[in-house]
């Protein structure tokens, strides 16, 4: 659950509190400031994290903790892409928040079309729900109104051994 | 960041420039300080608003809606649209939902007579061309142009307010991949949209503010340059809340006064829910008799400098901090966590809670400015969803999780329409002072 503790952790995702961040992951810090950017889709390898560095134009911080490493992205519009790797270096989460929602096609790569497809417009008396996936292999939740969205993805069998959801903000 | 201080800079240099450029205008009562001397007097405020209210009606909905088993936990108001200067090229739009979580007013292009549509100036760009936009919902997004109209709201009036025609066709027909890549459907329908329009009243003063105005990023809005070959290119919008505006504006923003925000006033519903319910929306907040901020509890939200987004608070239930909690007209239901309450067991309502008894949630909120507030929200079955057709049914909640286990996810409690029943709910507009507290706020 989240608590005042794990509260802390996610405020510590803003770069003025990163010892809180280093207590939390009980790992090594690592801040490695580079003007680089994302295209390192849902399952795809961190590499390709680094290649597109104009494109989002984020400032990206990575934290290195006990089982995967945490790279923060913080977006000209303020808001902030989390990505969590694997040693291996498998992108096994991504997690947003901002004013806006993120270009998802692009951060969840072949998957988006799973999201898709499992969010078609309801059926019966209307009703307006969040996008969300709900699969053993592919989980997405998301929430929050115009000018503040959240969300977070991820890939069950992907998860580092000893992580689970709640681990993941 | 350096540069969001620098993007604040630029804006707020520029909203200096707007103010200078329309100084005697007869805009909100912000800016003029400047040309009175000691003991010269104040200038005179705006007059407020005669008719500074609307009703709110929860009913079944627009016929599509109707022929879907009718709408539910949804306010809808009217709004009165006319060409630019024309008394008579008018239309009254019923079934615009009054949605405290967005801003700007948005109408589906199919419910515009085309007299009136044909006469709605599309607003155009540095180069000339048409303006589009896209703009996030929660389920997905609405793409069409922007134009102008001379708006009419209760007694209150913006002439050549920016609006977004959603849907509309010649070179809005495609969609920009920009803007359907952040997932979910094109609302382009009333069916798929659920009103005929949303009337967006949130916490900010435009719908894209500093985000749009000072570099081509973007929050939930995108504005395009739209040539003859179709929408691609982002284009930046100045944050105007008085005319000539660029980006949607608040509507109650961009009024004369009583501009500072709203108050949702809607009645006990029993247990079982109404076949339809009427409640008002005041605007301003402290500006009149009827809008005093009285008897309310003051809970700063998050700003449009936050991280998270704007119009945040912090719920506190069972023992989590749900930092990303916000109330929300436009929301039907209460959207929380909790995978000790019953879930509905009938494949319709999947997702929705149906706890037999109802329970009471024991909420805090606690805001930006400190100041926490606790009290029982009841939670009730949603079966009355599926046996009968009641548009206002108290206590209907949904677990946007969907996950019969353990999660920490979303860190939100979205209090929607049943937590608005009974109560009198302000929303206060960013960098507004509304009853003597600065904006963004809610109280109730």
């Amino acid at each position: 659950m989240l608590t005042a503790s794990s509260r802390e952790t996610r405020r510590c995702v803003l770069p003025h509190s990163p010892a809180v961040r280093k207590i939390a992951l009980g790992g090594a810090l690592v801040l490695a400031f580079a003007p680089s950017l994302a295209r390192a889709e849902l399952g795809g390898h961190y590499d390709s994290v680094m290649t597109d560095s104009a494109r989002l134009q984020a400032k990206v911080r990575s934290v290195a903790g006990a089982s995967f490493t945490i790279h923060n992205l913080a977006l000209p519009n303020g808001g902030e892409v989390r990505q969590f790797t694997r040693a291996d270096g498998t992108v096994f989460a991504v997690a947003w928040n901002g004013p806006g929602r993120p270009d998802l096609r692009q951060l969840l790569g072949p998957r988006f079309d799973v999201v898709q497809a499992e969010n078609s417009p309801s059926r019966g008396r209307f009703r307006r729900h969040a996008l969300t996936v709900q699969r053993p292999d592919f989980v997405v939740r998301t929430g929050g109104h115009p000018g503040a969205f959240f969300g977070l993805a991820y890939l069950p069998p992907s998860l580092p051994a000893g992580t689970s959801e709640k681990d993941l903000h | 960041m350096s540069l969001r201080t620098l993007l604040h800079a630029l804006a707020i240099a520029s909203l200096g420039l707007a103010l200078t450029a329309c100084g005697g205008g007869g805009g909100g009562g912000s800016g003029s300080s400047s040309s009175g001397g000691a003991g010269a007097p104040a200038p005179p405020p705006p007059p407020t608003i005669a008719v500074n209210y609307v009703p709110i009606i929860l009913d079944g909905g627009p016929p599509e809606i109707v022929a879907r088993g009718g709408a539910y936990n949804e306010p809808f108001v009217s709004v009165t649209l006319c060409a630019p200067g024309s008394t008579t090229n008018c239309q009254t739009i019923d079934h615009i939902l009054l949605d405290t979580g967005s801003v700007g007013l948005r109408v589906q292009a199919s419910v515009l007579n085309a007299s009136l549509l044909s006469a709605l100036p599309v607003e155009t760009d540095a180069s000339s061309n048409p303006v589009g936009e896209c703009y996030q919902f929660i389920d997905g997004y609405v793409f069409g142009s922007v134009r102008k109209t001379d708006f009419t709201f209760g007694g209150g009036q913006v002439a050549g307010l920016s609006i977004q025609v959603i849907g509309d066709s010649g070179v809005f027909a495609t969609v920009p991949t920009t803007c359907s890549s952040s997932g979910g459907s094109h609302l382009n329908t009333v069916s798929l949209f659920g009103a005929n329009g949303v009337i967006g009243v949130g916490v900010t003063t435009t719908d894209c503010g500093l985000l749009c105005a000072g570099s081509l990023s973007q929050g939930s809005a995108k504005y395009y340059d739209c040539p003859g070959n179709g929408c691609g290119n982002l284009i930046t919008r100045a944050a105007s809340t008085v005319a000539p505006f660029e980006q949607l504006p608040n509507p109650v923003a961009a009024f004369s006064s009583d501009n500072n925000g709203t108050i949702v006033v809607l009645p006990t519903v029993a247990a079982g829910g109404a076949a339809t319910v009427t409640g008002t929306l005041y605007f301003g907040i402290g500006t009149q008799s009827d809008n005093a901020l009285t008897g309310a509890t003051v809970i700063g939200t998050t700003t449009s400098a936050s991280p998270h987004g704007a119009g945040l608070i912090t719920t506190v239930y069972n023992g989590q901090s749900l930092v990303q909690s916000f109330i929300d007209s436009g929301s039907s239901d209460l959207f929380f966590v909790d995978s000790n309450i019953t879930p509905c067991s009938d494949p319709n309502l999947k997702g929705y809670y149906c706890p037999s008894p109802p329970v009471n949630l024991a909420l805090t909120i606690q805001g930006q400015n400190n100041v926490s507030v606790s009290f029982v929200q009841t939670l009730n079955s949603a079966q009355p969803l599926l046996t009968t057709t009641n548009s206002a049914v108290p206590g209907t909640g949904y677990n946007p999780s969907n996950n019969p286990g353990f999660t920490n996810t979303p860190s939100s409690f979205d209090l929607g329409i049943p937590f608005f029943f009974g109560r009198r709910v302000y929303t206060a507009i960013e960098g507004r002072a509304a009853g003597g507290v600065n904006g963004p706020y809610v109280a109730f």
